[in-house]
């Protein structure tokens, strides 16, 4: 008997499914398609941003930056977690007024260039909270695609290598401006390196001077043995010193802070250690900023 | 067709001379021709409304980016497919890869060589036409084994022999709910058949409400037989819910998986060749081919004054129920119905048989296929196996009894 049950009960259960297909069939139309290109969904307005910054920050897509308002600083740079911000800027001159941002901060760094890489970026919104000027944000902007794109002459090969239409570039600057700039920052470095080559040449000097007046038993080490002793004493004694340690491969770097050891060394050999930290922080922030000079250049 | 052709070409006096061997070969070809183009278009259509009315029971909206609504978009996909890289695997068995598709596409279509698509467009009146579609179109399964063979390919080989296995279970029932409608007409000839169909009688012979002498009108059993000779040559040509020779979600594609281009644009064809010839078969058959459902002239207009009514009566259920307005169907058969009764030329050309009726009639199977396709749910292979030895056998044995018995009591047979 279910032999017979099951039979009628197939038969029951098809005739109810194409029921429900012939009611959509006929059905006046309330289509759960989307016609793409002519017409896109809602962007939620829920905000999930910071506080009242409800004008952006919704969801998290296309990163832009308002460059008007970066001061240079690069706390983006420094948060994002796959390095998809690259910021190059530099010192304006002495009488240069780079103005003030909508915050009212006073800018003293022309950004250049400020590249975001959307290829590289994962969405994870945490370049956003360090900025000071609040001015880097995630827009709602989905579609990254545009006929513009489909006009230029790249194949699709070269596309998928290249992927330069995902890279947003931001520059306060024209490109000749920028060029110019780079090769002052270039310029100048180069000058710097060589004074301070130069100054090093003469602290060797002075060392192997020192070395004679002292006459020691350890004048036969040569200078640059000195030199790496002299480091490791420094970021050993010195506590404020290791914000620029890690430099230390650089050699620039490494005689800009071994000077003024050198000359401690002379002038007081064994107790100098209490006059360290007294001697030490003009030179160091000088050096700090060489770096930074040296750091925007290469970034 | 083919000689009537000739018999046309010879009429003329500049072609007079060839003589009748050259004509005939000539209007032979010009046929084939014919038949292909048609089974062509065919599919090229059919792919189109199928997505269009797979679309529309989901809710969607289906091509319609390429042309007005997307009508253009299957022949965009045909010019695609042709352009295509033609991939012949390299462990492949070369030979029977690249006559594989072929050998299906040639069985589907060398079948409608027997179809009368009206009283004279018949390539070939055979008078064995019922048994030639048959065992032609049951070649598609040779065909299929060879693809799925060659392919080397184990997704393939299950496609095949799944396909393989159910074709042949579901051809006997197919084929005695067939033998069915033989008893009934006495001869294998399609067009004896349909002309068998022809004039008006009562339901079930006793029951009397008039309706056209059709063969699922015939007796209750025939009635059954209809839907039994639907189901079962769904599952012979492999369309939802039979597919499981192809089911995607656990063979890929089935025996289809390693083809690409143009053979498997072949395959597509014969897929869509293989569902119109059995809405061809089931329209012949069961649905009085190319005959009129009204004999006569008045039964033309009374028949669609009937149908008008159902069509009011059923808007205003719809109205009831589902508290809306559906207008179009008592708007076309109100036009047509006052059609018939002010132009009684147009009542005339209703009530004669043509090839009309006959597309009408494909198109309604082939979109009851279609329904079919878009709403079941897939069976697993042993269900499909237990339906056709288990329920759809034994019922068409009961059939074939069963008509017999009745035609012995309306005495249409004596012994
Ligand atoms: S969202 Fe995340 S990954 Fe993208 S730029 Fe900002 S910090 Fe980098
Ligand atoms: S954190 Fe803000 S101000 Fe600083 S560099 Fe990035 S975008 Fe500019």
């Amino acid at each position: 008997m279910s032999y017979f049950n099951n039979i009628v009960q197939a038969i029951s259960t098809l005739i109810d499914g194409m029921k429900v297909t012939m009611g959509y069939f006929v059905r006046p139309r309330e289509y759960v398609t989307l016609q793409y290109p002519d017409e896109v969904w809602p962007v939620p307005s829920r905000n999930i941003g910071v506080g009242e910054l409800d004008s952006y920050n919704t969801i998290r897509s296309k990163l832009t930056v308002d460059i008007n308002d970066c001061i240079g600083c690069k706390a983006c740079e420094r948060a994002c977690p796959v390095d998809c911000i690259t910021i190059d800027a530099f010192r304006g001159g002495p009488d240069e007024d780079l103005g003030t941002t909508s915050n009212g901060t006073k800018i003293k760094l022309l950004v250049t260039d400020f590249t975001i890489d959307m290829s590289e970026c994962m969405y994870c919104d945490l370049c956003v909270p360090p900025c000071p000027e609040d001015c880097i944000v995630m827009t709602p902007d989905y579609q990254f695609i545009s006929n513009d794109n489909l006009k230029t002459d790249v194949t699709p090969e070269q596309r998928w290598r290249d992927r330069s239409l995902l890279i947003y570039q931001f520059s306060k600057v024209s490109e000749e401006e920028r060029q110019r700039r780079k090769a002052e920052a270039k310029a100048a470095a180069a000058e710097k390196a060589a004074i301070m080559a130069a100054k090093k040449i003469a602290a060797e000097k002075a060392v192997a001077e020192a070395a004679e007046v002292n006459a020691e038993p350890a004048a036969s080490a040569s200078s640059s043995g000195e030199a790496t002793e002299t480091t490791s004493l420094a970021s050993d004694s010195d506590p404020q010193v290791p914000s620029t340690a890690p430099e230390a491969s650089n050699p620039e770097t490494k005689v800009s802070y071994a000077i003024p050891l050198e000359t401690i060394e002379s002038s007081a050999p064994a107790e100098g250690d209490s006059d360290t930290p007294i001697a030490e922080p003009t030179e160091s922030q000088n050096s700090t900023e060489d770096i930074e000079e040296k750091e925007s250049e290469n970034g | 067709m083919i000689q009537s052709l000739a018999n046309w070409i010879l009429s003329f006096d500049i072609l007079a001379g060839m003589g009748n061997p050259v004509a005939w070969g000539l209007s032979l070809f010009v046929v084939s021709a014919l038949i292909f183009v048609f089974v062509a278009l065919n599919a090229i259509v059919l792919v189109y409304i199928e997505r269009k009315v797979s679309a529309f029971m989901q809710v969607r909206l289906g091509p319609m980016r390429v042309g007005k609504f997307g009508s253009l978009q299957t022949v965009a996909d045909a010019l695609k497919l042709l352009q295509k890289e033609d991939i012949i695997p390299q462990m492949a068995d070369k030979i029977l890869f690249v006559i594989g598709p072929w050998v299906i596409l040639v069985a589907s279509v060398v079948t409608f060589a027997a179809i009368p698509f009206s009283d004279t467009l018949l390539a070939a009146n055979m008078n064995i036409g019922l048994f030639y579609v048959v065992s032609i179109s049951s070649i598609v399964v040779l065909g299929i084994v060879m693809a799925g063979w060659a392919s080397n390919n184990k997704w393939s080989l299950y496609g095949a022999m799944r396909s393989a296995a159910q074709i042949i279970s579901y051809e006997i029932p197919v084929g005695i709910t067939l033998i069915a409608v033989v008893a009934v007409v006495g001869s294998l000839n399609l067009q004896t058949i349909v002309i068998a169909q022809g004039g008006t009688g009562n339901l079930f012979h006793w029951i009397p409400i008039p309706l056209p002498n059709w063969f699922v009108f015939h007796d209750p059993f025939l009635f059954l037989a209809a839907f039994i000779y639907l189901t079962g040559a769904t599952a012979e040509i492999n369309r939802t819910p039979f597919d499981i020779p192809e089911s995607e979600s656990e063979l890929v594609a089935g025996f289809m998986t390693e083809f690409s281009g143009l053979r498997w644009a072949l395959f597509f064809l014969s897929e869509y060749a293989n569902a119109t010839l059995v809405a061809f078969l089931v329209s012949i058959i069961f649905l009085g081919g190319w005959q009129s459902p009204f004999s006569t002239y008045g039964g033309a207009q009374v028949g669609f004054s009937i149908l008008t009514l159902l069509a009011i009566m059923w808007t205003v259920f719809v109205k009831i129920k589902a508290k809306r307005l559906s207008i179009f169907p008592v708007g076309l058969s109100l036009v047509i119905t006052l059609c018939a009764w002010l132009f009684p030329g147009f009542a005339l050309w209703l009530a004669s048989p043509g090839l009309f009726w006959m597309l009408l009639k494909v198109a309604s199977i082939i979109f009851l296929l279609m329904w079919f396709r878009w709403t079941f749910p897939r069976l697993r292979v042993d269900q499909l196996m237990y339906v056709s030895w288990k329920v759809i056998l034994p019922i068409s044995l009961i059939n074939l009894m069963g008509v017999a018995v009745w035609m012995w009591l309306t005495g249409e047979i004596q012994f």
